[in-house]
């Protein structure tokens, strides 16, 4: 298993060294595709709130970056996996074709913690404003873990699905688009009674938690946003191994449809 | 094979494109309104059109400002990808060969093909706003801001489309051209001044947005946004601008893009 484990490590540290010039670049363009769209936000900030909003806003999108990375380059990249005839090779060595997917966590953290690192320091110095600060960094480490375990989970389940059905890569890069929208939203603009509603969405707890760690939002919620997460958390890692579980069989018995995405 | 047949073919392929792939057609109708209905909601989140309007220093509709905004990034990123990409498509999937040896200028099979995809998009993105145009701005307002972002479409296309050629004749002299193309259109609408106009910007960024053609077409697809009686002068000025920049950028792209192809020849690039 160890073997296992260490070949996978080194095919993706691998890859993410020989494509180097493909880890800047989408390190750069997504930084450079965040500063236009917050540039446009930013006109309707009164300069007074302008340190808040941005504050907010950058966080915000570096838990999107999070969910974002990982949904494209972990479950996008299960298509590339499919047509280089890579499942059917994994199965032929008895190995599962999952765990080598798996292994770009290594790929969707270094690349979506590079982003939200080059994007700190950059919107620091283009608006002037101190953005990187923490009140409460070990919540915030928390939050992020939880993010990348819920995004992980996703991005194995859709690349899991997408091995016996085609799945629409322009409605995924629409959903992903859309997740920013529900995450910006503030609980405290919520009615009392739907706070709790908004926090079983996925994704939108281990957020309130980024934002109640820098002290964006008050941390009333917090336990309640914890536990909540956490449940998901562990019902969307079992959703994930049990989809590729029964994938897994379904692709030994029947071959994999070489679909992926599109 | 006459320019009408490149014409012609680059219309049946889209024809052909939106049938056979429903997924991109509905996705090219959502994300227009995706992405307006995002910036305003965070703006309308964080501030109000009142600070807008201070912010941009005229008074201006956010919505309208927006819907022209959007409209010009989703028509110029579509120029971009479509006439510089095109050129790493066909390089993919082996085509770039057969184009090159084709009767025309690769340029001009590029910007030919390209033109009835350019239009039938834009005009379809445009007739997706008009509802929000007519709701802001009443029947007669809203058709009228209509018109002249329809203005902003076609006149903005004649120099942007020499000036994605010229892109496109970068991308055949380098590698890595993926790479160099993500990162270079969102640097092009940032300092087109996109969604953010360009005249705020600090001295050094508005000279590079001087001679970008797109900061013009922004600006004037927002003359719409524009409270009170239509500025004439200003649009005239803009369009004069924009007709100058499509001969100058044409005629460099129609240079450049040979020098290009005979080196991308030589070197074996293709």
């Amino acid at each position: 298993m160890w073997v296992k484990v260490k070949a996978i490590i080194w095919l993706h540290t691998l890859r993410l060294w020989r494509y180097g010039m493909s880890f800047i670049n989408m390190v750069l363009s997504q930084m450079l595709w965040i500063l236009l769209f917050i540039m446009g936000v930013l006109l309707f900030v009164p300069p007074e709130h302008l340190t808040v909003a941005l504050r907010m806003a950058y966080w915000t999108i570096a838990a999107w970056s999070i969910i974002s990375s990982f949904s494209s380059l972990v479950g996008g990249w299960t298509s590339f996996f499919i047509l280089m005839g890579m499942v059917e090779e994994h199965l032929l060595r008895n190995t599962s074709p999952f765990t080598t997917i798996i292994g770009r966590v290594l790929t969707g953290t270094t690349v979506s913690f590079a982003i939200i690192i080059v994007m700190g320091y950059a919107f620091s110095w283009i608006f002037g404003r101190v953005l990187m600060t923490v009140e409460q960094p070990a919540l915030m480490l928390l939050a992020f873990l939880l993010l990348i375990v819920e995004s992980l989970s996703y991005a194995l389940s859709i690349s899991a699905t997408s091995m016996r059905t085609s799945i629409s890569e322009q409605f995924l890069e629409i959903l992903n688009f859309g997740i920013i929208g529900l995450l910006i939203v503030p609980v405290s603009a919520l009615p009392g009674y739907a706070r709790l509603i908004y926090l079983t969405i996925p994704y939108v707890g281990p957020t309130y938690m980024v934002k109640v760690a820098i002290g964006s939002e008050s941390p009333v919620l917090v336990k309640w946003a914890t536990s909540i997460s956490l449940i998901e958390a562990v019902l969307m890692v079992l959703i994930a191994l049990r989809l590729m579980k029964s994938v897994e069989d379904h692709v030994r018995r029947n071959g994999v449809r070489a679909v992926g995405f599109w | 094979m006459g320019l009408w047949t490149l014409l012609k073919s680059g219309l049946i392929l889209d024809i052909y494109f939106f049938k056979n792939n429903r997924a991109q057609l509905v996705s090219m109708f959502a994300w227009p309104y995706i992405l307006l209905v995002l910036m305003l909601g965070m703006g309308f989140l964080f501030g109000s059109a009142e600070t807008f309007k201070s912010n941009v220093g005229v008074e201006a509709d956010p919505v309208v400002f927006f819907v022209a905004s959007t409209l010009i990034a989703m028509a110029s990123m579509s120029v971009m990808w479509e006439v510089g990409g095109t050129v790493l498509f066909h390089r993919w999937t082996g085509t770039l060969p057969y184009m090159l040896i084709a009767p025309y200028r690769i340029s001009v099979t590029l910007v030919m093909s390209y033109i009835p995809r350019y239009l039938l998009w834009s005009f379809m993105q445009l007739a997706e706003f008009v509802p929000v145009l007519i709701w802001r701005e009443g029947l007669v307002g809203g058709l009228a801001d209509a018109l002249v972002m329809g203005l902003a479409i076609v006149i903005g296309m004649l120099p942007l489309l020499g000036f994605a050629a010229i892109f496109g004749s970068f991308l055949l002299t380098i590698k890595e051209e993926t790479n160099v193309l993500s990162w270079l259109n969102p640097i092009v609408l940032i300092l087109s001044g996109a969604f953010y106009p360009a005249y705020l910007f600090p001295l050094w960024a508005r000279f590079l947005s001087m001679i970008l053609p797109t900061t013009y077409t922004f600006e004037l697809a927002r003359i719409s946004s524009l409270l009170g009686a239509p500025k004439l002068a200003e649009m005239t000025f803009l369009i004069a601008v924009l007709l100058g920049m499509s001969i100058f950028y044409n005629a460099l792209s129609f240079t450049l893009m040979g020098k290009a192809e005979k080196k991308a020849l030589k070197s074996g690039a293709v």
